[in-house]
Order: C-alpha cells, then structure tokens, then sequence
C-alpha cells in the first residue's frame, strides 16, 4: 500500500488536473494519522474545553448548556484568583530565569570547553534523573526538604538552626526549588546545542578588535544565540503554567499555583469554571508561541539527548 | 610613543612558552622592522602559532619580554594592543552585514558614525569588495570572506596585522590569486604584516624575511633567497624547496676548500658558504634546477663539481623536466626547466652513463654531517 503511494507520487505524469488532484491527495494519505491524533486528542478536547467554559452548572452540578459569562466574570472578581494567576506567570519568570543562568553556565563551559564526546555524555548525565518518575522525584524532594529532611539534619548538625525549618518547604520557596530542578535539562539541553553550533573564535575576534568579554557576549554571542534562549524560555515557562504536582507536594497552602486551582475546580465538579482557567491558559500560551514563533527550535529539545 | 619611531614594531627578548610541562617556545629572539611582510615558516607544533598569539595577546608569555613598537606588553589584554589578527577560519559575525563587520571594530573604538562609514568605504575599496557593504557572510565565497576579515583588521588601522595561515582554507588558484592581492594591499597600507603559514611557497612569495621555525625555536632568519639559497641546516634545506644531499668530508689541506664524498670523489666548495667550520664530516646541499645533467660535464675555466652515475629516470612535468641519476654517493634529483625554442632530449638519457655537475656557487655546506634535531612538540600550530 506505502510503496504504492509512493510510486505513484513519484512518476505521477503531469496529465489532466483530475488525476493532479488525486496525486496530491495521495501525498497527504501520510500525513492523516498525525492529523488524527491532532484533531482527536487536542482540537476536539481544546473546542469542548472552550463551549464548556461558556455553560453553567445546576444545584445537582450537572453541566447545563445555558450559555453564560459568568465562569470568567467569577474568576476576574476574585482577587485570590487572580493573584494566583499573576502568582504563577511571576513563579514561572523567576523559574525561567533561574534555569537560564543555571543552564548557560553548563552549556556554555560544556560547548566551549569540553570535547564533543565528554559534552555529550555529561548532557546525558543530566537527563538521567527523567528515566525515574516524576512523582518519586518530587517526593524525593519532599524527603529532602521536609521536617526531617537532609537539609534541616545538615543545617542542625552545623548549628545553624535549632529546629527544623520550614523556610524552603510548603511555600512557594519549595515550589521554585524543585520547578528549577524539574526544567534545568530542558534549558540546558537547548541552550548547548545552540552554543555548540557558535563558532568561539568570533568572541577571540571580538575581543582583538577592541571589544571587552562583556561586549563580545553582548554584541557577538548573545545575537547569535537568542533563538536558542527563547526556545529554552519558551520549554520552561509554557510547563510551569500547567505544573500542579509539585506545588500541591510541596508548595503546602501557600504555594499553589493556577493548574492546582483548575485541578479543584474539577476536582468539585464545577466542569464549567475548570475549563474557563484552563481555556485562558492555553489562550496565554498561544499569545507567546505566535509571539516568538520565529526564534522556536522544537528539534532542538526533542531530537537529541 | 615618542621612542615608537625608532623602536622594532615587534620585539621578542628570551621568549618562553611552556604548556604545562611541554616547550612551546625555547627562549626565542626576535626583531620586526616596522612596514616588514615577515613570515613565522614551520611545521605544525613548531610553536609558529603559539608566537602569533603571544603577539596577539590571545595567550600569555612564561617568561621573557614583548614589545610593541618599543612598549611591553606582556600583561596587556589584546585589545589595548595595537595590534589586529586574521584569524584562519576568518570568524566574521554571521549576524552581521559585511559594512557591520568591518565597522565592528571602529564601533568598539567609539568612533563617530560619520567616520566609521568613510572608513568602511576605504577599506573595502582597499580589498577590492567596494558595493558589498549589505552582503552577509554566509553569500560570500570564501576568497570574499577573507577579503573581508582583512578589511575588518585594517580598517583599525593597527600598528602590527597578525595573519594566522589566512589562505589555508583556499583552493589553490584563489591561494596564488590572494598572495598577489596581499602583496599588493601590503605595499598599499604599509603595515607591519607578520604572516603564519606551513607553506613554503606562501613564504617564499609573499615575505620580505622568514623565520623558519622548528620545536619552539628560530632555525633561520632572513630574506627568501637567504633561506633558499643558504639554508643554514638540514631542516631549513629539506622544509624549503627540494634538496640533493650528499654526506662527505670537509677538506682543506689543498689550496681551496674540497668536499670529499664517501667513495672519494672529490667536489670543490666556496669557502664561507654554509656551516663556519672548516674540516671535518658535512653535508653538501644542492638545489635540483642547480644540477646540470649530460653524457660529459663541460669544462671551464671555472672548476666544477662532477659526479660520474647512471641516468636512473627521465619525467617530463609539463614545464620542467625531472631527472633521477643514480651515483655512488648517492640518488641525485635534477631539474631542467624548458626553455622557448629548445626541444631537448633528455629521455634519450635513461640507463645511459651520464655525469651531473654544477657550479660550486650554487651548493651549501649544512649542518655538519648530523640529521636535524627536529622533535614533535605539543601545543602551538
């Protein structure tokens, strides 16, 4: 069946437009599984999201198709909500930010200053950690940042404190913790192949022709390299929005983030007001991907490591 | 600046590079006159490279001392140098126009916009690449992109141009094309060029003096005929040119100075010629285009030096002819370039008896009789 798709493609004669068209359909028959997938587990569910956060719930929490604005009217005139919202862009900012630095220190000594092959497996060192799971790593981190976690044993046994701290756990410090290590790889799995395609004589270059390491930085890799950063910035953020798990284990009370709300919202039965959150964040997310989409590079995240 | 005038535009007293444990440089001296096309020649890890760098300020010195025009500048970062390199691969910025590239530096400078554009101008005018100001590097081919780098370098206007092996990266028609172009752009600005390169043939076009180098030392300094006519030892014999050697015995208990080969023949030298000593076990260098072949060598009133053999091989290349006569002393390599109007037969000669001769002039005595010296080292290029 494929090889005939593909033979005919192939030496499909130019001759009356009936059979051009037939032509051209055949060439797409490769593509409809894809499409099926596309349309059947995003589009359908994004559409029944976006009718569903116009409808109303009655007393017995069935979902009623009365068309209302009230899901998002309800949402704006809660402040809680929507400090949650502005909350989340913050602590996804701040993680984002966090996982730059950390990364393009990384990627930048590995690419500069490690051979290809040791940079290689050095990157596979640091995507090790994603062949356990998520859930035991977050718990992991519970263990480690908890009452009786490792960091409250090392910091009492050096007598800095006398009882266990709750300073990085249940709070929104905790969150930021483990969402940076959560997203580090990704930015540094970009941020290297980026780096890794930078010619490093140029910033020689830059230097003899007058310019100090910070504006060779600026004006020769910097440019050069933003693609690669938006991409990271981009693999970073956009998750975070969605990211309920570990603010629910240890972001505590105070630490929660607008997935988590989404997820109650659900979790109650209030179907309607869920998809109403859950439909404004995907709206953010469409607003940045069209914004940056010049600079994305997808292959770079996925078609390595 | 006010002793610059007079001072060498680039001084090297007792320069040391060490890697770690490894001598990329051992102890090297040496003077640039300001306006020289001075030419580092060496093999790679000769430490030819590692001294540009120095210069450039890409690496530090292990000890000793470097001037520029009359200044140290051991400790100076390379852009307080007053110095500019062509880098090997060029590393233009991809990101930026040519007309940006070459204004790179002029903007690092603080220039005014006005000037740097005049100053783009110029010097892409200079390397003959006037109109390509919106170009990017990638359109560019690559005798372009080094024209570029070269604009991007002097438009600085620096006192010293470092070119690390520039023409490496070229084929061998654009190499011979951008010789003639640096040349010229040499004697146009009248900058000190110092030139890297393994390729003798680069050196021996382009430099007005060559320093030969071999692990991490100068062998020979001097002007291309120097070099190629009184190569000082073995190694800058064999790395510049083809050589005939022969292994023999310096004599002087005659009326003149006589080289005498292993199976007794003996072959009248010039005094002064080569090596200083006088007597004793030597190596006599003779280029092959200075050895004459024929059934009998002529006789003259100048005495030559003649060694009886057999015509081994006869190859025409084209624009000379190449002969390999087999002697006792050893396979002597002679080359007879064709000139107009001379249909010559030297494939005739093959298996005959023949002898090979040539003026006393035109040979060397070189390193006494021992082989080069000559290590691998790390480090440098």
């Amino acid at each position: 069946m494929s090889t005939e798709i593909v033979g005919g493609a192939a030496v499909a004669p130019p001759a009356s437009p009936r059979s051009g068209r037939a032509a051209r359909l055949r060439q797409l028959a490769p593509f409809l599984p894809a499409g099926f997938i596309l349309i059947g587990l995003f589009f359908v569910p994004l559409a029944l999201m976006f009718v569903f956060s116009f409808w109303s719930t009655d007393v017995n929490l069935d979902v009623l198709p009365v068309w209302t604005l009230e899901n998002y009217v309800n949402f704006f005139e809660n402040p809680g909500y929507v400090r949650t919202l502005l909350k989340t862009m913050l602590m996804g900012a701040g993680v984002t930010l966090a996982c730059l630095v950390g990364a393009f220190a990384v990627a930048y000594f590995l690419a500069r200053y490690v051979s290809r092959r040791w940079a290689r497996f050095a990157l596979l060192l640091i995507i090790v950690p994603f062949w356990t799971s998520y859930l035991l790593r977050v718990y992991s981190w519970q263990a480690i940042l908890g009452e009786h976690g490792a960091l409250n044993q090392v910091l009492m046994a050096l007598g800095v404190i006398s009882e266990p701290s709750f300073l990085f756990v249940y709070n929104d410090v905790g969150t930021f913790i483990v969402l940076v290590y959560v997203y580090v790889p990704f930015a540094a799995l970009v941020l290297y192949s980026s780096l890794e395609r930078f010619d490093f004589t140029q910033v020689t270059a830059a230097q003899d022709l007058g310019a100090n390491s910070l504006r060779a930085f600026r004006h020769v890799l910097l440019p050069q390299i933003r693609p690669g950063i938006i991409t990271a910035c981009i693999f970073v953020f956009i998750p975070i929005l969605g990211e309920f798990l570990t603010p629910s284990m240890v972001g505590g009370a105070s630490g929660l983030l607008i997935a988590n709300l989404v997820a109650n919202f659900f979790k109650n039965a209030l179907i309607p007001e869920g998809a109403a959150i859950g439909f404004m964040i995907a709206v953010i997310v469409l607003i940045l991907l069209i914004a940056f989409r010049r600079y994305l590079r997808v292959e770079d995240v996925y078609a390595r490591g | 600046m006010s002793d610059g005038s007079a001072a060498p535009a680039i001084e090297l007293v007792d320069v040391m590079k060490r890697y770690g444990e490894a001598v990329a440089l051992d102890g090297l001296s040496l003077q640039i006159q300001a306006g020289e096309f001075f030419c580092l020649l060496g093999p790679s890890g000769c430490g030819k490279t590692t001294t540009l760098n120095l210069i450039g300020g890409f690496v530090p010195l292990t000890s000793g001392e470097l001037r520029i025009e009359g200044r140290r500048v051991n400790d100076l970062p390379p852009h307080k140098r007053n110095v500019n390199t062509v880098f090997q691969n060029y590393a233009l910025f991809p990101h930026m126009t040519v007309a940006e590239n070459v204004a790179f530096g002029l903007r690092m400078e603080g220039l005014p916009a006005s000037d740097i554009g005049r100053r783009v101008d110029e010097y892409l005018e200079l390397v003959d690449l006037a109109g390509f100001h919106d170009r990017y590097p990638g359109q560019l081919s690559g005798g372009q992109a080094q024209r570029v780098a070269l604009a991007r370098a002097l438009a600085k206007r620096p006192a010293v141009l470092l070119l690390d092996e520039p023409l490496g990266a070229l084929d061998l028609k654009l190499r011979k094309q951008m010789q003639v172009e640096l040349s010229r752009i040499h004697r146009q600005v009248g900058t000190t060029f110092v030139f890297v390169t393994h390729d003798q043939e680069e050196a021996l076009s382009m430099a007005t003096r060559i320093a030969v180098m071999a692990g991490g030392r100068i062998r020979q300094i001097g002007s291309p005929r120097e070099i190629y006519q009184r190569p000082v030892d073995r190694f800058v014999a064999d790395f510049i040119g083809e050589s005939n050697f022969l292994g023999g015995e310096l004599r002087n208990d005659g009326p003149g100075p006589i080289f005498r080969l292993r199976e007794g023949t003996e072959l009248p030298v010039v005094p002064g010629f080569g090596s200083t000593r006088t007597t004793g076990p030597a190596t006599l260098m003779v280029r092959p285009e200075s050895v004459a072949v024929g059934p009998i060598a002529p006789t003259g009133p100048a005495p030559m030096a003649v060694i009886a053999g057999r015509a081994a091989n006869v190859a025409f290349m084209g624009n000379h002819t190449r002969i390999t006569v087999k002697t006792d002393a050893g396979v002597l390599v002679s080359i007879r370039f064709h000139e107009s109007g001379k249909g010559a037969a030297e494939e005739e000669m093959v298996d005959r008896e023949v002898h090979v001769w040539w003026d006393p002039r035109e040979s060397t005595i070189v390193a006494a009789g021992d082989e080069p010296d000559v290590g691998e080292e790390t480090g440098g290029g």
